[in-house]
């Protein structure tokens, strides 16, 4: 009943000497690798050593100048055990690998301890602790009750960040749903305004918006910078959010509601949680920008109105008599840390964001 | 529990008319199933049944009073989606509970282990819906449906996301469920195999009307348009065009007499209903298909292909094979121009050749 194929395919004589393949395939592998992991060492190295020279000489400048020999003495340390620890790494199994990760901190610590031990010290952190550190460095009639504790200015940056943070997510969770799940008239004229928005550097708005916020009568206080970022930040982060409730499905907002839920207590029970992920990445971003912020808190104020931790570390660096680097480098490490323990909690949610939808 | 009235219900979208005024009466009790293909209004008029679309004419009536300004939350009906719409974040248990937490009922926790038991989840509730699989999370689905002793079950398309045995099991749980509850029960699909086996009654829908409704051997049997004649049926059913003149649908040397005077006709004949015979419709195989316990032979005639289905696992012909085919003129079914089944009409064969 079936036909007999009438052809049939035949292999060669001897067949594909796979040992040769599998050799070459293994060869260009690993030759690869090996060119990936130098070529991201390479473009690392500008972006790492800045910030080991600030933690190194935030610890050891002793002059104010910007002596690097600890720097390199560290280097010097950190650089063999690192790759020690690569080419271990490569060589062990999994179940050493952690004991070989302490092994390679425990070698490092003691090196370091021992070789640098005694350039450690914390005096460029005094400012933490001295409300009047400029005074007493430059003297009462240079800088007499200008320039406030660092403190003072790192609870502003906290209020600024903090606030707008509140208000970017509460505004654009909301404003996205919204534009998510209604249609109404002008809405992808609106969609498309968002994106435009964008375009625009907003650094072209700062004197117009200077001259609105001295006209309210914000000018001098920390609510028009807090204002002003969250407007301009609002287009981007409500874009952002609009794409993961994009990707929450109908049927479970549609089932909420069928079986009892009103719209808004659907939202919160069963939608919100869905992108909560978008939430905690654009809340972490708008504290970063907010506590990072330059520009506008510079250019909103006329004096000494406010400080945040941006403006005082550029104080802290502006002086005739030369710069002490060994206190900016620790202002900077201070200034660093809200944003890296930020980071490393958020981790694990900011890896999991793609623009435009949320991965499951 | 209770009794549904579409009456003239439509749904249209600016210009596009989803669905086009339909009448239907559902019985307390009766497992009905709106069959039709995407994009027919089953879909829409489900939603309008939940509540979550609003009609843009007509009436939807649960026990005789109008529902249609009743919100959804307050029309006591339970759903279950085709993908299952679990809420992610919560539990199984929770995700059963989630229905009653709007309800002031004091057991409302021993309510949700009961109907999980019935569904055969009560081991699983403490699990998240990602930690289930597909049966589970449909069995799940269908016990947070069911939690609130709903007045009206939907089923969209619920099984279309399990694998086929598994496809099985739940035709028959599903069933077994509502009977027990005793609950009316609207199942929308496109699986006309999954209409017809669980319905008691099977609501054929196209382009946004009814074009019958029945039980699964009337739709088969009896299709009342053209529609539902090729849409019932796997295979599909063989169609043949022409125009008649004096009785007769004339294609090349052979003859089909029919029983209407004039005008354009098709015919309809089931791929079994056609017999190889001594004599009949002169054919040619061209393309054998075993399926296991039936085999699938397609044969080029006079009236271009026709598929003819035998109940043999090993095949009677091979591609090439010459052979005459025959049928029973009772069971023919002729559709008149306008795509409405011309009722009592049947067609013949006049001039047949020996196999």
């Amino acid at each position: 009943m079936v036909d007999v194929p009438t052809q049939t395919f035949r292999t060669t004589e001897t067949g594909p000497d796979w040992d040769r393949l599998a050799a070459t395939s293994r060869r260009d592998r690993r030759l690869k690798i090996s060119a990936l992991t130098v070529f991201l060492v390479a473009v690392s190295i500008p972006i790492v050593l800045p910030y080991f020279w600030m933690v190194m000489i935030a610890f050891t400048a002793r002059t104010g100048g910007a002596d690097a020999d600890t720097l390199w003495t560290a280097c010097a340390i950190l650089v063999p055990v690192t790759l020690a620890y690569v080419v271990g790494y490569q060589a062990l199994s999994a179940r050493y690998r952690t004991l070989g990760l302490i092994a390679a901190i425990l070698i490092a610590g003691a090196l370091l301890w021992f070789f640098l031990g005694d350039d450690l010290h914390l005096n460029n952190f005094r400012f933490m602790i001295n409300p009047n550190i400029v005074e007493d460095i430059r003297g009462a009639a240079t800088a007499g009750g200008q320039f406030p504790w660092v403190w003072t200015a790192f609870g502003n940056s906290l209020i600024l960040a903090g606030t707008q943070t509140v208000i970017v997510v509460t505004v654009s969770t909301l404003a996205a749903y919204y534009l998510s799940r209604f249609s109404f008239r002008g809405r992808s004229a609106f969609l498309q305004s968002l994106l435009v928005l964008q375009a625009f550097p907003a650094i072209t708005l700062v004197i117009p918006i200077f001259l609105i916020v001295f006209w309210v009568g914000l000018l001098n206080t920390l609510y028009a910078p807090i204002l002003v970022l969250t407007a301009l930040e609002l287009p981007f982060f409500i874009f952002i959010m609009k794409g993961f409730f994009d990707a929450v499905p109908w049927d479970i907002e549609m089932s909420a509601m069928t079986d009892g839920a009103s719209r808004r207590q659907a939202f919160w029970m069963v939608v919100l949680p869905q992108v909560r992920i978008g939430m905690i990445a654009i809340g972490v971003f708008s504290f970063i920008k907010g506590w990072e912020e330059y520009i506008f808190v510079t250019a909103l104020r006329t004096g000494n109105s406010y400080w945040v931790m941006s403006t005082y570390l550029y104080y802290v660096r502006e002086d005739v008599m030369g710069v002490d680097y060994g206190m900016v480098a620790a202002v900077s490490l201070l200034y660093v840390m809200p944003s890296l323990v930020l980071y490393l909690f958020c981790q694990k949610y900011l890896t999991q964001m793609t623009i435009g939808g949320v991965k499951g | 529990m209770a009794q549904v009235v579409l009456k003239a219900l439509s749904k249209s979208w600016d210009s596009v008319v989803a669905v086009d005024a339909i009448d239907l009466t559902i019985e307390d009790g009766e497992f009905a199933a709106i069959l039709g293909p995407s994009g027919c209004g089953k879909s829409t008029t489900l939603l309008m049944l939940t509540g979550v679309y609003m009609p843009t004419g007509g009436d939807i009536l649960f026990d005789g009073a109008r529902v249609n300004d009743v919100e959804s939350r307050h029309r006591n009906i339970g759903i279950v989606f085709q993908s299952y719409a679990l809420y992610p974040n919560m539990t199984a248990l929770q995700n059963i509970m989630f229905p009653l937490r709007f309800q002031k009922i004091p057991d409302a926790e021993v309510r949700a282990r009961e109907i999980a038991d019935l569904v055969q989840v009560g081991e699983l509730l403490n699990r998240k819906p990602s930690q289930l699989s597909g049966g589970q999370q449909q069995r799940v689905a269908l016990a947070r449906a069911l939690v609130k002793r709903p007045n009206l079950l939907l089923l969209d398309e619920p099984l279309s996301n399990l694998d086929a045995t598994l496809r099985l099991t739940m035709r028959a749980e599903i069933r077994r469920i509502t009977r027990e509850l005793g609950v009316t029960t609207i199942l929308v699909t496109h699986d006309q195999l999954e209409a017809t086996t669980m319905a008691d009654r099977v609501i054929c829908m196209n382009a946004g009307r009814i074009e019958q409704v029945g039980t699964a051997e009337d739709l088969y049997l009896r299709p009342q348009t053209l529609f539902v004649a090729g849409f019932i049926g796997s295979p599909p059913i063989n169609l043949i065009a022409g125009t008649v003149q004096d009785f007769i649908l004339k294609a090349g040397s052979t003859s089909l007499q029919v029983s209407c005077a004039t005008g354009e006709v098709t015919v309809g004949l089931r791929p079994e209903m056609l017999i190889p015979s001594e004599h009949g419709l002169a054919a040619r195989v061209i393309h054998v298909e075993p399926m296991g316990r039936e085999t699938l032979t397609t044969v080029d005639t006079d009236f271009g292909p026709l598929r003819l289905l035998e109940a043999v696992a090993r095949p009677n012909w091979k591609v090439g094979d010459r052979l005459a085919l025959a049928f029973k003129r009772e069971d023919s079914i002729l559709f008149g121009s306008d795509a409405q089944r011309i009722d009592g009409a049947m067609a013949d064969l006049v001039g047949s050749v020996d196999a």
